[in-house]
């Protein structure tokens, strides 16, 4: 697996969502399945460099921290009852979320993953 | 607390092995000598005592034996009127009165050890803050199953080749290699020590491993006071020279390294005390109470 970038941005509602296209197309014959896996791995890295240049909103969090993991650089995070504080004000909460943090995309060696 | 009294007199009854032959061998020297002394006709009772003293190092010895020896630096750091009004337990009959010359009616109130004890604590009592302990599990790991499967452990084999997991109660951290070691650290009491050690175990287990729960060993008590009085630290390093270590310019407290207990403590200026390097709480007990004597003597005015 020579993909310098995590995959999980593949589950999220945008990566969902191109997911199923490119599954409608290589269904009706449109593209090839090698195509549609380059369309997405361009796809885990152009996310993760934007998300690392472009996005400069930021949210407070609090919350009661119940479990915590490091392991192969992902931080994951287990917050009960957080409250998230967004820029405009909004206050935002939930019974329990999940955070699963990894290092930016240009910080993964390549082959490392 | 029953911990700290025998602490302290167990000190003592180490170093005075005093049979009762002996004892009486002493007590007929010592008459012989106050006999002398007698002779000599010192005028008044201070100046007896003073010259009492002066004379204890020079004296011929008879009686040069282990037992006597160290009386003699007990009776140096201990007020020489100790023995003089002290009710006539065993214990104290046995240290404090072959040491001194008796009758000195001119000196005030004089302690018995216990009650020298009592004060010299002054109801102060150090506080335990970290013992460190180590487990063996007597069973090789994989750190990385265990950094997967249980919560808040840490795994980052570049940085440092142990899993480091917390727990919440009791509060402390275990750094979990792979040969099957362990060490926890962060409890405030042994039991609690033992406790967590045991928790921690137990979640290797769940996971799969065969792991036991065996040598469970306390390798460091840290315990911590205020005896609520400032400290001439110059005049401590300069008088225990030997034991005290005070650089102001590298660190604000004064290292002093007792041998007896084998115990390192951080001295401030505050009178705040820290007390390390303990294996037993006993030895923190016995090295705050020797300790505050000492430190007694360098209040700050």
């Amino acid at each position: 697996m020579a993909s310098a970038y995590y995959e999980f941005y593949r589950g999220s509602s945008i990566g969902m969502a191109l997911t199923d296209s490119l599954d409608e197309l290589i269904t009706s014959g449109s593209i090839t399945p090698q195509l549609a896996m380059k369309v997405l791995q361009q796809f885990d890295k152009s996310l993760a460099d934007t998300m690392v240049k472009m996005v400069k909103t930021k949210t407070t969090l609090r919350g009661h921290l119940h479990t915590y993991r490091l392991c192969d650089d992902v931080w994951t995070f287990i917050v009960k009852h957080p409250s998230f504080k967004m820029e405009s004000n909004e206050v935002v909460s939930a019974p329990r979320i999940k955070i699963i943090a990894c290092k930016n995309g240009d910080a993964i060696e390549p082959g490392k993953k | 607390m029953s911990f700290a009294l025998p602490a302290r007199q167990v000190n003592f009854a180490s170093r005075t092995h005093i049979t009762p032959q002996q004892q009486q061998q002493y007590q007929q020297y010592q008459a012989q000598q106050q006999a002398q002394a007698n002779a000599l006709a010192l005028p008044s009772g201070s100046s007896f005592l003073a010259s009492a003293n002066a004379n204890a190092p020079s004296r011929p010895s008879p009686l040069s034996n282990p037992p006597y020896q160290p009386q003699q630096s007990q009776v140096q750091t201990q007020p020489p009127s100790l023995k003089a009004q002290t009710p006539p337990t065993a214990t104290t009959n046995a240290i404090a009165g072959p040491s001194t010359p008796a009758a000195t009616p001119a000196t005030p109130a004089p302690l018995t050890l216990e009650q020298q004890h009592i004060t010299a604590v002054e109801g102060i009592v150090p506080t335990l803050q970290n013992i460190v302990a180590t487990v063996n599990l007597d069973c090789r790991l994989d750190l990385k199953t265990i950094a997967l499967h249980a919560r808040n452990a840490e795994y980052n084999p570049k940085r440092f080749a142990a899993v480091i997991m917390r727990i919440r109660d009791p509060k402390t951290t275990a750094l979990i290699f792979a040969s099957g070691k362990m060490v926890v650290t962060g409890a405030k009491s042994e039991d609690d020590s033992r406790l967590a050690s045991r928790k921690y175990a137990r979640i290797v287990q769940k996971l799969g491993f065969d792991a036991k729960f065996s040598e469970f060993k306390i390798q460091n008590i840290v315990g911590s006071c205020d005896v609520k009085f400032p400290i001439r630290l110059e005049g401590l390093a300069y008088s225990h020279g030997q034991f005290s270590s005070y650089e102001p310019e590298l660190f604000p407290g004064l290292i002093y390294r007792m041998i007896k207990p084998k115990v390192v403590l951080l001295i401030f200026v505050s009178g705040k005390i820290v007390l390390t390097g303990a294996k037993v709480r006993e030895e923190i007990y016995t090295a705050f109470n020797t300790i505050y004597t000492v430190l007694c003597e360098f209040r700050k005015p």
